[in-house]
């Protein structure tokens, strides 16, 4: 069943300079979440600087013309709100949940940063490294950030999608100030962002003020085009990592459509069948049944460019890694090969439909799917229509994209070897 | 002008049976939310068997009186729902989250799972050993180990709360099926138990409909179990315990000391100091640590308090070669502020910054249900929530440096653990406290 559009009254507006506003008023709770989403993550860098739009969410915070350094969480917290942001490989998010009655205020910061951020050495130098320590901390020190780093590489030979988007270390050494200053002309520009609002506010007045503060920024040019050819697989590829760990780790990549291809639902309930609790096919064979793995878990995010669709093995100490894999290689044939019952089909399509409703229950979250959706899909709307789009999928679907997606020349797989480093390779 | 937040039409109920039911309407999106929590936490794992409240817990959907482990995935699963199993130092809690229209079928088989496990042989058998993998896989990652290393050393081997939820590998190894029938029979208990449900309905038909569907099961017992002993033993000086993962280029850090239970007449303005020393983006730790020095990308200080005792805790992480610095930087301005207490603008921002952000606490199905219901079985009650933007309001300077001076993580006989690699741990804390390195595995 569709969600209703009555219960999502969202407004649309655009402003001369390109800036899209989409507006949810909700007087439930006296808090109110903005979303500004810039269509610029990771595919959008080259080598050399990768790792800058990771960077450069972290300088949006440093000061601009009317909020010096500091200012900017200081005068949030101060009016009971608080910030936050996330780099993906596809757009970077800024996001303030906040008391209802701080709005003008996060208004005014946010569109302050965006028409007059100033980047200086020393707080480059600052936050390069605190993202170094960032990156250390979920990349070079953590097995599942090491595992999916190699993945990428592997599985990506043309695209940008193959560096992580905390960057190389090396490049994070590298930026310069006249690198994140070309950046923010490029990308920051407000015809290249959505600003979502929703919380307790009154529509017409947000809209006067944000006409006023955002309206004068002037449009930038659009940006350049991302390079997404990427030569098709030929053969199955592998790596390896050896590091101290108490355990054997697999995981492994599958190339798959770009976010918007119809495909991509289908692929949510493979998913969904796969690793969404306990009775899932994957957790219930390698986990409960062979005994292979401590977990099995799965993740497909939608991209702009055709992207990944991860499983990732955490094996039992003392299994070889060899049978793990084996199982794994059966139970993705096994989609193709034979249909899912109805039931277990439908046990999928509930799972994602009541992810989605879980998601819609807080302003924070509905901000962030009305975003998503309008940087995915192109309109707020799709989400109201996602339900139907699930439901009409056939068990016939699931095999069809199983057999394409799960070909074993399509297998990329890296895996963790527990032991010492090789000689001569610093930690 | 600072308001108390209307809580949601909500009704609660105390049974015959001891249980107390809470049913709160939240209009909207029309999901059903039911959590079950019982007085089966941490606490109350046996001596020698750390870890058999959450190993009890995690068997509860291996099987029960009426379908094995696959029936039990199917019942709950088919739903498209995950059965929430948490497991604190003081409660068990099961939860469901269904769309609404399932929302007797949700109670059905939250209260079937929680109340009628059957603990089969075969099941128990292969819980031991996935709870055994899992406990040596989690020495892979740090933040994992520092959780756990908090918990065990912050209020020692000898309190009911000094052990991690999942337990250490010696003890797991011994579980048998009676250790699991045996205590669910006598921890799930309707006495202190609370039943919460949250839906589009009114309170008095979501009460009705629990009842009804409370009348299809039995509760295991209604023993009376002996208090435990919460007294802390005091400690003296500073010490410092490294836990060597070998090859790390950076190190956990985590400085702890005692804190307060959440009834403690210092929550208010321990909660108000702690944000302005180390909450949000802006407290005095992140400034002097990320913003000022850029040591870190992570910092933030804790007060974790349960039922009966809390700790109150610092948490950060470096690159090796800046762990000295990051430790001194820490222990220097948590040592001051010990003795100054937040300044009246910091105190002011804290104030506002606690208060805008409460209500954000109380809008999914789940956190209010959580909240509701932590806050009766604390013996807090609702008006704990209904008053709190109130009562941070009135929070005075001399309370607040008051509590800060109490609750500094950077306090006489405070612990610190280093998550990282040995030899670099020994040689950045050597003059600063007696320092003992201990191979990772030890926590398992």
């Amino acid at each position: 069943m569709a969600l209703d559009e009555r219960d999502f009254p969202v407004q649309q507006h655009a402003l001369a300079n390109g800036l899209q506003i989409r507006l949810l008023p909700d007087r439930g709770l006296p808090i109110a979440t903005l979303y500004s989403f810039f269509r610029v993550g990771s595919r959008n860098e080259r080598p050399g600087v990768t790792g800058i739009s990771h960077l450069f969410e972290h300088m949006m915070f440093n000061g601009s013309k009317k909020y010096g350094p500091k200012e900017f969480d200081r005068k949030l917290e101060a009016a009971g709100g608080t910030s936050n942001a996330y780099t993906s490989t596809d757009v970077t998010a800024y996001y303030e949940d906040f008391a209802s009655e701080a709005l003008p205020l996060v208004l005014d910061l946010e569109s302050d940063r965006m028409s007059s951020l100033i980047i200086d050495d020393d707080s480059l130098q600052r936050e390069r490294e605190v993202v170094k320590e960032e990156r250390r901390f979920r990349n070079d020190n953590d097995l599942d950030g090491m595992m999916d780093e190699a993945l990428s590489a592997l599985a990506f030979q043309a695209h940008p999608y193959r560096w992580p988007v905390v960057g190389w270390m090396s490049d994070l050494n590298r930026i310069t100030r006249a690198d994140c200053e070309r950046y923010f002309r490029t990308y920051y520009a407000p015809n290249n962002c959505t600003v979502v609002l929703v919380g307790d506010f009154d529509p017409d007045a947000a809209l006067r003020t944000m006409e006023k503060l955002y309206g004068g920024i002037p449009r930038g040019d659009p940006p350049p085009e991302v390079p997404t050819g990427e030569p098709p697989q030929k053969g199955e590829r592998r790596a390896f990592i050896q590091y101290p760990a108490q355990a054997h780790a697999l995981l492994t990549g599958f190339r798959t459509p770009a976010g918007p291809d119809s495909d991509s639902l289908v692929l949510d309930l493979v998913e969904a069948a796969l690793s969404y609790g306990e009775g899932a096919r994957l957790k219930r064979a390698l986990v409960y049944e062979q005994e292979l793995c401590v977990d099995a878990n799965v993740y497909f995010g939608w991209r702009i460019d055709p992207g990944l669709f991860h499983v990732s093995l955490k094996l039992n100490p003392g299994v070889d890694p060899s049978r793990a894999e084996s199982a794994l290689w059966a139970e993705l044939a096994r989609l193709g090969d034979e249909p899912l019952s109805e039931a277990e089909l439908q046990r999928a399509k509930n799972f994602v439909r009541s992810g989605l409703l879980r998601g819609l229950q807080t302003s924070n979250g509905r901000a962030h799917t009305i975003g998503q959706m309008e940087v995915m899909l192109g309109t707020w709307r799709a989400f109201l229509d996602l339900p139907n789009r699930y439901q009409a999928i056939g068990a016939a679907d699931l095999q069809r994209v199983a057999r394409k997606t799960f070909a074993a020349h399509r297998r990329n797989l890296v895996t963790l070897m527990p032991g010492e480093l090789p000689e001569g390779v610093q930690a | 002008m600072i308001r108390d937040i209307a809580l949601p039409p909500h009704e609660i109920a105390q049974e015959p049976s001891g249980l107390t039911l809470v049913a709160v309407q939240r209009r909207g999106v029309p999901l059903f939310h039911a959590r079950l929590s019982v007085p089966a936490g941490a606490s109350e794992d046996p001596r020698g068997k750390a870890g058999l409240a959450q190993f009890t817990a995690d068997l509860l959907r291996r099987g029960t009186m009426r379908r094995d482990a696959r029936g039990v995935d199917d019942l709950i699963e088919s739903m498209g729902t995950g059965l929430g199993i948490e497991v604190s130092l003081d409660e068990a809690a099961l939860s469901l989250t269904v769309p609404g229209d399932l929302s007797r079928h949700a109670l059905d088989a939250l209260l079937e799972v929680a109340l009628e496990p059957s603990f089969p042989e075969n099941e128990v058998a292969s819980a031991r050993r996935r709870t055994l993998a899992s406990l040596q896989s989690d020495l892979d990652e740090p933040s994992s180990v520092a959780a756990r290393a908090v918990v065990a050393l912050g209020y020692g081997p000898q309190h009911p709360y000094g052990h991690p939820a999942h337990g250490f590998r010696r003890d797991v190894e011994t579980f048998q099926r009676e250790d699991a029938l045996g205590f669910h029979a006598s921890r799930f208990n309707a006495r202190g138990a609370l039943l919460a449900v949250v839906g589009t309905a009114a309170p008095a038909d979501l009460l009705a409909l629990a009842r009804e569907r409370l009348l299809q099961v039995k509760w295991p017992s209604d023993a009376r179990r002996a208090p435990l002993d919460f007294a802390s033993l005091p400690r003296q000086g500073m010490r410092a315990l490294v836990w060597h993962k070998p090859d790390s280029t950076q190190a956990q850090v985590r400085i702890v000391a005692s804190g307060i239970p959440r009834r403690s007449p210092l929550y208010m303005p321990g909660v108000v100091q702690n944000a302005a020393l180390g909450g949000g983006f802006t407290s005095l730790l992140v400034d002097a640590i990320r913003v000022d020095r850029g040591l870190s990308y992570s910092v933030s200080t804790r007060l974790l308090m349960a039922r009966h005792a809390g700790l109150s805790v610092f948490a950060s992480f470096t690159k090796n070669e800046t762990l000295r610095e990051l430790l001194d930087v820490a222990l220097e301005k948590m040592a001051a502020y010990a003795r100054t207490g937040p300044s009246d603008e910091a105190l002011t921002k804290a104030k506002s910054y606690l208060s805008g952000l409460f209500p954000l606490g109380l809008e999914s199905h789940e956190a209010l249900a959580e909240q509701i219901a932590d806050s009766i079985l604390d013996g807090l009650g609702v008006n704990h929530l209904a008053t709190y933007r109130s009562r941070l309001a009135a929070v005075k300077a001399a309370q607040a440096r008051d509590a800060a001076a109490q609750l500094s993580p950077a306090r006489d006989g405070t612990q610190i653990l280093v998550i990282g690699d040995g030899e670099v741990g020994r040689k950045a804390l050597a003059d600063l406290c007696p320092v003992d390195v201990r191979p990772i595995e030890e926590l398992a």
